[in-house]
C-alpha cells in the first residue's frame, strides 16, 4: 500500500524497526504496519542481517498455560495491562514498550527469556478474542493466564502451588521457543 | 545538630528522586508511569517543574517518595532466599506490576 505522507511512512518504518529489533516474525510486521511485504523483507534483512524465518506462527493456547511460560506470559500481561490503563497508547506501541520492560524484569531476576515478542503479540490477540483470560489467584491475588474454559473458582497459581518438578528442566537458553 | 543532618539527607533524597522522575517522564512518559507508579496527572505536573521549583519542593521536611507496596506478600517474595530466587522475583514482579494506580 502506498502511503501518502512521508511523516506517516517514517513512523511506520520506525514501528517496524523496533519490532524487528525485538525479534518479531514477519507475520507480526505485516499485520501491525502498513508497509509492503517487500519493504518489510528489506528492512528485516538490513536490521537482522538475515532473512526472516519462514513457516507458521505458533498458534496454540496450550503453551501459555504450562508452568514456566505461564509465569512469563502473566508477567508480560501484568505490565501490558498497566501500560494500557495508565496511558493512551495504541496496541502495538503498548506491546513493544511492555515487552522491553518484561525483558528488563527477566534480566533483573536472572531468568531466561521465555516469551518471544511474537508470542507476546499472539497472547494479546488470544486475550482479546477470549481464548485466554486472566484470573486472580485465591492465595496471592496475582492475576494469571488461564484458558477460557478452565475452572477458576478456587484457582491457585503455579507460583503459590509449585508443581514438584517445576523449574527442573533443561537450561533456559535451550528452551527458548519462538 | 542531628536533625539538621537528617533534613539534609531528606533534601538530597528528594532532589535525586525528583530529578530522576522528571528525567524518566521526559524520556518516555508511558514507561515512566510504570516505573514510578504515579498517575498521568502527577506525571504532567512533575514534567513541568522548573529547577527552582524542584529545589524548593525538595527542601521540605517530608520525603517526596514513599514505599509503593503495602502488601506484605510482595516484600516476603522480594526478600525470599529459600525458593528459587528468580522465580520468586518474577512472582513479586507480577504482583507489583498489578499494584500500579489506574488512570482516573
Amino acid at each position: 500500500m502506498r502511503l501518502s505522507s512521508v511523516v506517516d511512512d517514517a513512523a511506520e518504518v520506525r514501528r517496524a524497526s523496533s519490532l524487528i529489533e525485538l525479534g518479531a516474525r514477519l507475520q507480526v510486521l505485516e499485520s501491525e504496519t502498513r508497509l509492503s511485504r517487500e519493504r518489510l523483507l528489506k528492512l528485516y534483512k538490513e536490521i537482522q542481517g538475515k532473512s526472516p524465518p519462514k513457516g507458521m506462527l505458533p498458534f496454540s493456547t496450550d503453551w501459555f498455560v504450562t508452568w514456566m511460560p505461564n509465569i512469563h506470559a502473566s508477567l508480560f500481561m501484568a505490565i501490558y495491562n498497566t501500560m494500557i490503563k495508565s496511558s493512551a497508547l495504541d496496541d502495538i506501541e503498548a506491546i513493544v514498550k511492555s515487552y522491553r520492560l518484561y525483558l528488563e524484569q527477566c534480566k533483573a531476576n536472572d531468568l531466561g527469556i521465555e516469551l518471544s515478542i511474537t508470542r507476546a503479540w499472539r497472547l494479546v490477540r488470544f486475550i482479546d478474542t477470549g481464548m485466554l483470560k486472566m484470573t486472580a489467584c485465591t492465595k496471592c491475588s496475582g492475576r494469571f493466564i488461564v484458558r477460557d474454559h478452565d475452572l477458576t473458582r478456587h484457582y491457585v497459581c503455579g507460583l503459590c502451588h509449585m508443581p514438584s518438578r517445576a523449574g527442573h528442566t533443561k537450561d533456559p537458553a535451550t528452551r527458548l521457543a519462538h | 545538630m542531628k536533625s539538621e543532618q537528617l533534613l539534609d539527607e531528606i533534601r538530597d533524597a528528594n532532589l535525586s528522586y525528583l530529578i530522576l522522575a522528571q528525567h524518566l517522564i521526559r524520556q518516555d512518559k508511558a514507561e515512566a508511569l510504570y516505573r514510578l507508579g504515579i498517575s498521568e496527572e502527577v506525571a504532567d505536573v512533575l514534567e513541568g517543574l522548573s529547577t527552582g521549583q524542584i529545589l524548593k519542593i525538595a527542601a521540605g521536611n517530608m520525603l517526596m517518595c514513599r514505599f509503593r507496596f503495602d502488601d506484605a506478600t510482595v516484600w516476603n517474595l522480594l526478600r525470599n532466599h529459600t525458593r528459587e530466587r528468580g522465580v520468586a522475583g518474577a512472582h513479586a514482579a507480577i504482583l507489583m506490576a498489578q499494584a500500579l494506580p489506574e488512570a482516573a
